[in-house]
């Protein structure tokens, strides 16, 4: 069992910290003398904090630094340089990915205070740093008659910095696109501690930052393409005896031309535990339940396309809701929200995935996934971007009674079925460490190894953050 | 959050930790919901990192000395329970874990009295009377005072009112409907008390018998949340002595805080030989808006006389109604009964207003920094009035809406309710 894998629960014992108060190593003391006692945390108490993501638990870092500008991101990249420590970038740290958890002793840069947000409503943009609150910018937008798009499920607590490493997306995603797909320019800080601004022309090397998981740089400004937000939206809840019925229905009213704003779906257990947490109504006896809304500036081509909506989920043999008003949409669409860490519920540890099929295939995909779970004895659930083709199944476990082992082996398989059928490892959420394992699978040996020269061009040493993404060349 | 917690070495409330800690997924959900991650933005002095310290302390990896700053800067708003999906326990899990870790604690002479004179007066209207008033003649020497006792001081009220004996038994007018019991508070009676007056009003012209039964005391939430257990226990056994659930319909408070320290009880008695008891207790306990706001919908109140004039409330949810008793539609509900009332939402409304039982006095800055934070999104309102169901959220508000220059009154909800019923508001 290699240490990522060791590392998904939280009590590795290897890594056990002992108790020490105070700037107990010198680099903590370095980047105190640098920056001041107030930007650098270097206590156990202070540092332990910073050693896990959403899903996963890491390793302790050496110390944490909380800039309040991009000197001070260039001076703990320069001193942890110096130093010949490694450095990990975080956001709010709720990825589903390991991302934001260090795998070694590390420096951890946290942006969440890095938190300045201009916007220009003439030219339809906002300017903002890393820790910013994702919801914040259409917050500071709206006044203005605009909105930021990407709305991940977490957009109350995630960053945009976090975002941009993840290129996060949302239900929103499978008209409006991701993260990456509004961002006009970038400010980065380098391996080597030097600054460089990215406009999206001659190599788009800002694409490549984003997506890229603090591996190949520290993004700390970023200029965000606002939009006005659709005049009209409506909302209907479909739900299913079963997952692929539900599957049939999306591919169905996509083929006939509808384009929903949102597509979603969860399954039975997700249902379930969302019903446990917010009391709403659901279908708790549905296999399946999808969401939709279509959207646009138009009212009469919203409701045709609810209409074929409606008339695909009937088809495929679904029971329609239509969502009367505001309040009954916004209630549904805090359901979908609070699918993922409502799982909780049902078990203390889970798996996360975040594939991405062709449409065409999704409800032989559902199926097949459904079946590898059934037979597994795992409790395995679906939700996820639908109408994208993404799907996120999720294997729950108790890492104290079942085998972290063969959660792996499952969720290799799953990755697995997605490759077999055209389909892509991440759509969301990252490679992280979750994921790393499976990229073998995806990437062909040469095109490994253009992106492990891709990833030496930028950081040669390897200091930004280790052990994401890429398999070790080694075991090639 | 998985975790190696030797429960079995913990005892009851042990337990009580474990399957809190179990519970966390560590999804972040609850980091926009805290205040001090608001005011500071580290993972430390949030609620999911404040679930990783008490995990590690309890596991034995990390010293409490080391831990202690974050957890004691926790409102125990339990606005975070609120924004939990996963559905943590913490406001179980820091209750129980400040009594656990209190008696390891090693605090400066001037702490441990600071805390043992709190603990005294907060239970003991004649005598927090007493030190109130002599308070208020302390308060301009409050600029050359330590800053231990200048925050209590900035607290007091200009004017501290005279106390008002409650009645023992007060009937109800009219034909009877109901018979509750009703807990009286402890501070709240010098600092405020015409919220009590104002309560045995409406109740009484509502048809409802309200007993104040002899032997009753402190509901013993501060003493619980501020780690002193056995204090704690003292004071809820007296209670259950006191009050006999099958007397009554209902057992009644008026303050958030109280209200939601006596619906605490079967946690803190659990595993212990009172615990049933404490469940039969709880089970009737209500605060007065829930109480009202029954009433009216199953049988209807007395009609309220119309305000004056057209009457904009801005309603603060107290976090111990809201998100400790999830008691949030009632008052709002019985306000928009009187005829020219409108209620306004306060922008930010989900954080606490930094009051927070003894964090005043214990975290004066963060305290000071809610305050003005929530004075200025109340204000930013332009109400006429501002309303709310707890004596710390009304005491902290006032001193901050009055330091920003607005003269706008601050009242209890049943305050505000027994004016319209004397058609005086």
């Amino acid at each position: 069992m290699t240490t990522e894998k060791l590392a998904l629960t939280t009590n590795s014992p290897a890594h056990k910290p002992r108790s020490k108060g105070g700037a107990d190593n010198a680099l903590a003391a370095e980047l105190m003398r640098l920056l001041g006692p107030k930007k650098v945390l270097s206590s156990l108490a202070e540092r332990l904090s910073y050693r896990f993501d959403a899903i996963q638990f890491g390793v302790t870092p050496l110390a944490v630094v909380l800039p309040e500008s991009t000197e001070d991101v260039i001076a703990t990249v320069k001193a942890a340089r110096r130093a010949g420590v490694r450095i990990v970038g975080r956001g709010a740290a709720s990825g589903l990915s390991g991302g934001a958890a260090p795998m070694q002793p590390s420096v951890v840069i946290s942006f969440t205070r890095m938190t300045k947000l201009e916007i220009f409503p003439e030219r339809r943009e906002a300017i903002a740093q890393p820790g910013v609150i994702t919801l914040a910018v259409t917050d500071a937008a709206r006044p203005h008659g605009l909105i930021y798009p990407p709305d991940p499920a977490s957009f109350r607590t995630s960053t945009i910095g976090g975002n941009l490493g993840e290129n996060a997306g949302g239900p929103l995603c499978f008209k409006y696109g991701v993260t990456g797909d509004y961002v006009t320019a970038l400010d980065f800080v380098d391996a080597e501690g030097e600054l460089h601004t990215l406009k999206r022309d001659a190599y788009d090397l800002a694409g490549l930052l984003i997506g890229s998981e603090g591996t190949l740089g520290l993004i700390t400004s970023a200029t965000l393409r606002l939009t006005p937000p659709p005049k009209f939206t409506r909302t209907l809840m479909a739900h299913f005896a079963e997952v692929g019925q539900a599957a049939e229905a999306v591919s169905a009213a996509i083929a006939a031309g509808a384009v929903p704003g949102k597509l979603e779906f969860m399954d039975q257990a997700c249902t379930n535990a969302v019903e446990d947490y917010l009391h709403l109504g659901l279908p708790c006896d549905a296999g399946a339940v999808l969401l939709v809304d279509t959207d646009g500036d138009d009212l009469e081509t919203v409701e045709v396309e609810r209409a074929l909506v409606e008339a695909a989920c009937l088809e495929a043999g679904g029971v329609v809701r239509r969502a009367e008003g505001e309040a009954e949409a916004a209630a549904l669409w805090q359901a979908r929200r609070s699918v993922s860490p409502a799982l909780g519920r049902i078990r203390p540890q889970r798996m996360n995935e975040d594939i991405v099929v062709p449409r065409s295939v999704l409800p032989e995909v559902v199926r097949q996934i459904r079946a590898l779970g059934d037979a597994s004895g795992f409790k395995l659930v679906q939700f996820g971007h639908i109408g994208d083709g993404n799907l996120h199944p999720n294997i729950l476990f108790d890492p104290r009674k079942e085998s972290e082992e063969a959660v792996h082996a499952l969720a290799h398989e799953i990755a697995l079925v997605a490759l077999r059928h055209g389909g892509v490892l991440s759509g969301e959420h990252g490679i992280g460490t979750m994921k790393r394992d499976f990229m073998r699978d995806a990437v062909d040996a040469e095109t490994m190894a253009a992106l492990w020269n891709v990833k030496r061009a930028l950081d040669p040493s390897g200091a930004l953050n280790p052990g994401k993404i890429l398999p070790d060349e080694t075991h090639a | 959050m998985n975790n190696d917690i030797p429960v079995q070495a913990l005892g009851p409330q042990g337990e009580v930790m474990a399957h809190a800690v179990d519970a966390c997924v560590h999804c972040g959900f609850c980091l926009p919901a805290c205040p001090t991650y608001a005011l500071l933005g580290d993972e430390m002095d949030s609620p999911r990192g404040r679930i990783v310290l008490m995990k590690e302390v309890l596991e034995g990896g990390l010293d409490l000395l080391n831990a202690a700053p974050h957890l004691d800067r926790c409102l125990g708003c339990q606005a975070c329970v609120t924004a939990c999906p996963s559905g943590v326990p913490y406001g179980e899990l820091i209750t129980s874990f400040r009594g656990w870790s209190e008696p390891q604690r090693q605090r400066s002479p001037l702490d441990k009295a600071k805390r043992y004179a709190i603990l005294k007066a907060l239970p003991a209207p004649k005598l927090f009377s007493v030190a109130a008033r002599v308070g208020q003649y302390a308060k301009p020497l409050a600029p050359v005072l330590p800053a231990a006792l200048r925050g209590p001081l900035d607290l007091l009220p200009e004017h501290v009112p005279a106390m008002q004996p409650s009645p023992r038994v007060t009937p109800a007018q009219g034909q009877r409907r109901g018979r509750v019991a009703f807990l009286t508070g402890c501070a709240q009676q010098a600092l405020a008390p015409n919220f009590n007056a104002a309560t045995l009003r409406v109740l009484a012209r509502n048809g409802i018998e309200v007993v104040i039964p002899d032997g009753q005391g402190c509901c013993g939430a501060a003493a619980l949340h501020t780690g002193a257990r056995d204090e704690a226990l003292r004071l809820v056994r007296a209670n259950l002595d006191a009050f006999n659930p099958d007397e009554y319909d209902a057992i009644l408070s008026n303050a958030a805080g109280c209200g939601a320290g006596l619906k605490e009880y079967p946690i803190i008695l659990h595993g212990l030989h009172d615990e049933e008891r404490a469940k039969a207790f709880s089970a009737k306990v209500q605060d007065i808006s829930e109480y009202l706001a029954t009433l009216a919908r199953e049988e209807g109140l007395e009609p309220f006389m119309p305000a004056s004039r057209p009457l904009k409330i801005a309603y603060h949810d107290a976090c111990h109604l809201a998100h400790a008793q999830k008691v949030r539609s009632a008052p709002r509900e019985l306000l928009r009964m009187i005829p020219g009332v409108s209620i306004v939402e306060i922008p930010e409304g989900d954080l606490c207003c930094g009051s927070a039982g003894t964090y005043n006095l214990e975290q004066p800055e963060l305290a000071g920094q809610l305050g003005a934070r929530k004075a200025g999104h109340i204000l930013s309102t332009t109400p006429d009035l501002i309303a709310s169901g707890n004596i710390g959220c009304h005491t902290q508000i006032q001193s901050h809406v009055r330091r920003q220059g607005s003269p706008v009154p601050v009242m209890h909800t049943v305050e505000v309710l027994d004016l319209a019923y004397q058609g005086e508001l």
